[in-house]
C-alpha cells in the first residue's frame, strides 16, 4: 500500500533552525497501526530515503494523534549561506513515493 | 485598583475557570477582530499575544528589523491593548517585533507610545529586556556551562562578540516579576511562547503542568482546530484541567486534532523543555466536551534542578545579491552542472583576489531538497537559475552575479544551438541587491543560575 493512500497529512518543518521533523497523520488507528508496525518508516529506511546516517534519525510514535514523527538534524543551520528551505516546509517529498 | 490587582482581588485559583484569551499567535499579521471580540464578550481574565519566533530565519534579529508591517502591527497591538483595556485586564505580549532584541521592543515600543497618545489614555507598561549580557555568556561559556541544542557549533568568545544581537527565551519567572508590579501591559523580549500564557495561571497558583499545557496549545490561537486558523483561542483553565474553544465558530477544537497539534514545530512530542522545568504531556488525555470544545486533562510538570535559557544569536555575514533567470532549452538544461561550474571559474579568474560565496540554485533539479543523498528529480522541461553571491560590500556582490549573468548567458558547450544566450530573464535588471546576510551563530543552551538579572524589567507609564 502507498503511504499517501493511508496519511491524511505528510508535512515537514523546522523544529528550531537545528532540526527538521516530519509529521506523518493518520485518519484513524488503524492506519496508523498499520504504518507504525511497517519497516518502510522505521529509522533505517528513512535515513536511507534522505541519504543520511540512521543515527541521525529518530521516529517517534505519537498514537494519541495517529502519527508518527521523525526527527531529522539539518543538514545545514536554517537561514545560513545554502540554506534552500528557511522554514523546512518541503522536504517531506522522500516520503511520497513510500511503498508500507 | 490596577488590573492585576483585581485579578488578585477575585479569589481565582484552582477549582475556579481562569479564562485565558489568546488574541495572537503572530500579533502583527492581521488579528481576525470578529473572534477576538467573541473572546472579549467572554470576559477573560488576561489577554495574551504572543509576536514573534525564530522560525523566519537569522536576518530579522540580525538586523534588529520587524518581519510584520508597522501599520498592521500597529493595527494588532491596538486591538489588544485596547481591548484589554475595555475589559479591565491584563495583556501580555511575547518576542516584541519578532525577534524580542532592544531594536524590536524599541521599535514595538514606539507603536504603544502612538497609540497610547492617539487614544487620550495612560497606560502601565512593564519591558522585560532579552538581549544578553556578553560578559555574562563569555564566562559561562569558559565555565563550559552552555552546550550546543544540535549540529551548529560551539558558542566562542568570537562568536558571542561577533553576534549582531544575542536574545535568551525568558520563561514564567519574568513575566511574575514584572506582574508583581502591577502594570496595565507587559511587553516581554524574546520569551518562551508558552510563559506569555501560563503567568498568569501560575501567579493564581493554577498548577504548572496544566497551565503550561494549555499555553502551549493556545499560543497558535485556532491552529489546533479544524479547519485550522488564526483565529482567538480561549482555554479555561480549571485546576487539574482544562477546556479549548475557538472564538470563530466555523472552527472546532477536537481530541484528534488538539492532540496533533502537540507535533507541531516540536522535536519531542511528548516533553517540551522550559527555563523553569519541564512539561511532561505523554499521559494527556483529549476529551471531547461537544463538536467544536475539547477538555484536557494529565500534563504534569518537573521543576528543573538546573534553571537554564535558550540562547539565540545572530551574525552579519555580509551583502547579498541575486540573479533571477531561467532556460527551457533541453541542452542548457542536460548541460546545466557543467554550465555553472563553467561560469563559476570564469568569474573567479575575471576577479582574481576577490572573496565572495558564489552559489548557483537550479530550481527544477532539485534545488528545494536539503538533502543530497535523496532521491534526484526526474529531468524538467524547463529549469530557473537563482544564482547568489554574499561578499563584503553590496558592490561586490552585484560585480560578481553582473559577471556570472553575462558568463551564464553566452557560455559555450558541446552541442550547443543555443547561440542567442543560454538564458531568459524575466525582467530588467535581472540582478538585484537583496541587502544584508545574517546566519544563526548561537541556539545554544546555558545554564542560568539568577534567571532574574538575565532579564531586567523597565516599568513606564505612558501618556
Amino acid at each position: 500500500m502507498r503511504l499517501i493512500d493511508l496519511a491524511r497529512v505528510i508535512r515537514s518543518k523546522n523544529a528550531g533552525p537545528l532540526h527538521l521533523t516530519l509529521d506523518i497523520l493518520f485518519a484513524d488507528a488503524a492506519g496508523y497501526d498499520r504504518a507504525a508496525r511497517s519497516p518502510a518508516l522505521a529509522a533505517p529506511a528513512i535515513a536511507s530515503l534522505y541519504g543520511v546516517d540512521p543515527a541521525t534519525v529518530a521516529v517517534i510514535p505519537f498514537p494519541a494523534a495517529h502519527a508518527l514523527k521523525v526527527v531529522l538534524d539539518r543538514p545545514i543551520v536554517a537561514g545560513s549561506p545554502g540554506d534552500a528551505d528557511v522554514y523546512g516546509a518541503q522536504q517531506h517529498r522522500p516520503l511520497l513515493g513510500v511503498i508500507l | 485598583m490596577s488590573v492585576v490587582g483585581r485579578l488578585l482581588d477575585r479569589r481565582l485559583g484552582p477549582g475556579q475557570p481562569l479564562r485565558v484569551l489568546s488574541a495572537s499567535g503572530q500579533l502583527g499579521n492581521g488579528i481576525p477582530e470578529a473572534a477576538l471580540q467573541a473572546g472579549l464578550a467572554r470576559e477573560p481574565h488576561v489577554i495574551g499575544c504572543d509576536m514573534g519566533s525564530i522560525d523566519p530565519g537569522p536576518y530579522y534579529l540580525g538586523a534588529g528589523r520587524m518581519a510584520t508591517s508597522p501599520a498592521i502591527t500597529r493595527r494588532d497591538l491596538r486591538l489588544a491593548i485596547l481591548g484589554a483595556r475595555q475589559a479591565r485586564v491584563p495583556v501580555l505580549i511575547g518576542t516584541a517585533g519578532t525577534a524580542g532584541a532592544a531594536p524590536h521592543v524599541a521599535a514595538t515600543l514606539d507603536l504603544i507610545r502612538g497609540i497610547v497618545r492617539e487614544a487620550g489614555i495612560s497606560l502601565r507598561i512593564a519591558v522585560i529586556h532579552a538581549d544578553m549580557d556578553r560578559a555574562w555568556l563569555k564566562a559561562m561559556a569558559a565555565a563550559d556551562r552552555i552546550r550546543a541544542i544540535g549540529a551548529i557549533g560551539a558558542l566562542t568568545a568570537a562568536e558571542i562578540d561577533g553576534a549582531a544581537h544575542i536574545v535568551g527565551q525568558m520563561g514564567t519567572e519574568a513575566f511574575l516579576r514584572a506582574l508583581a508590579m502591577e502594570p496595565d501591559v507587559i511587553l516581554a523580549g524574546r520569551a518562551c511562547d508558552t510563559a506569555v500564557f501560563a503567568a498568569v495561571p501560575l501567579l493564581l497558583g493554577y498548577p504548572a503542568g496544566p497551565a503550561t499545557h494549555m499555553a502551549k496549545i493556545i499560543e497558535c490561537t485556532s491552529l489546533c482546530c479544524t479547519p485550522g486558523g488564526r483565529d482567538a483561542m480561549l482555554g479555561t483553565l480549571h485546576g487539574d484541567h482544562f477546556d479549548l474553544e475557538s472564538m470563530n465558530p466555523a472552527r472546532a477544537a477536537t481530541p484528534l486534532t488538539v492532540a496533533a497539534h502537540s507535533l507541531y514545530e516540536q522535536a519531542d512530542p511528548l516533553h517540551v523543555q522550559e527555563p523553569a522545568g519541564t512539561l511532561n504531556v505523554a499521559a494527556a488525555r483529549f476529551e471531547a466536551l461537544d463538536d467544536r470544545r475539547v477538555r484536557v486533562h494529565g500534563a504534569t510538570w518537573t521543576p528543573a534542578t538546573q534553571p537554564s535559557i535558550k540562547i539565540e544569536g545572530s551574525s552579519w555575514i555580509g551583502e547579498r545579491a541575486v540573479l533571477l533567470a531561467a532556460t527551457c532549452d533541453p541542452r542548457v538544461i542536460e548541460h546545466h552542472a557543467g554550465i555553472t561550474e563553467g561560469v563559476r571559474r570564469i568569474v573567479a579568474e575575471i576577479m582574481p583576489g576577490e572573496t565572495y560565496d558564489l552559489r548557483f540554485r537550479a530550481y527544477g533539479s532539485g534545488a528545494t531538497s536539503l538533502f543530497p543523498g535523496a532521491a534526484p528529480m526526474p529531468t524538467p522541461g524547463e529549469l530557473f537559475f537563482l544564482v547568489e553571491c554574499i561578499a563584503a560590500t553590496a558592490e561586490l556582490a552585484k560585480a560578481v552575479v553582473g559577471v556570472a549573468k553575462q558568463n551564464l548567458l553566452h557560455f559555450g558547450f558541446p552541442g550547443r544551438l543555443s547561440t542567442g544566450g543560454n538564458i531568459a530573464f524575466p525582467f530588467t535588471p535581472p540582478e538585484i541587491p537583496a541587502g544584508p546576510a545574517y546566519r544563526f551563530s548561537a541556539y545554544h543552551i546555558a545554564d542560568c543560575d539568577d534567571l532574574a538579572s538575565a532579564f531586567p524589567i523597565t516599568l513606564e507609564t505612558l501618556r
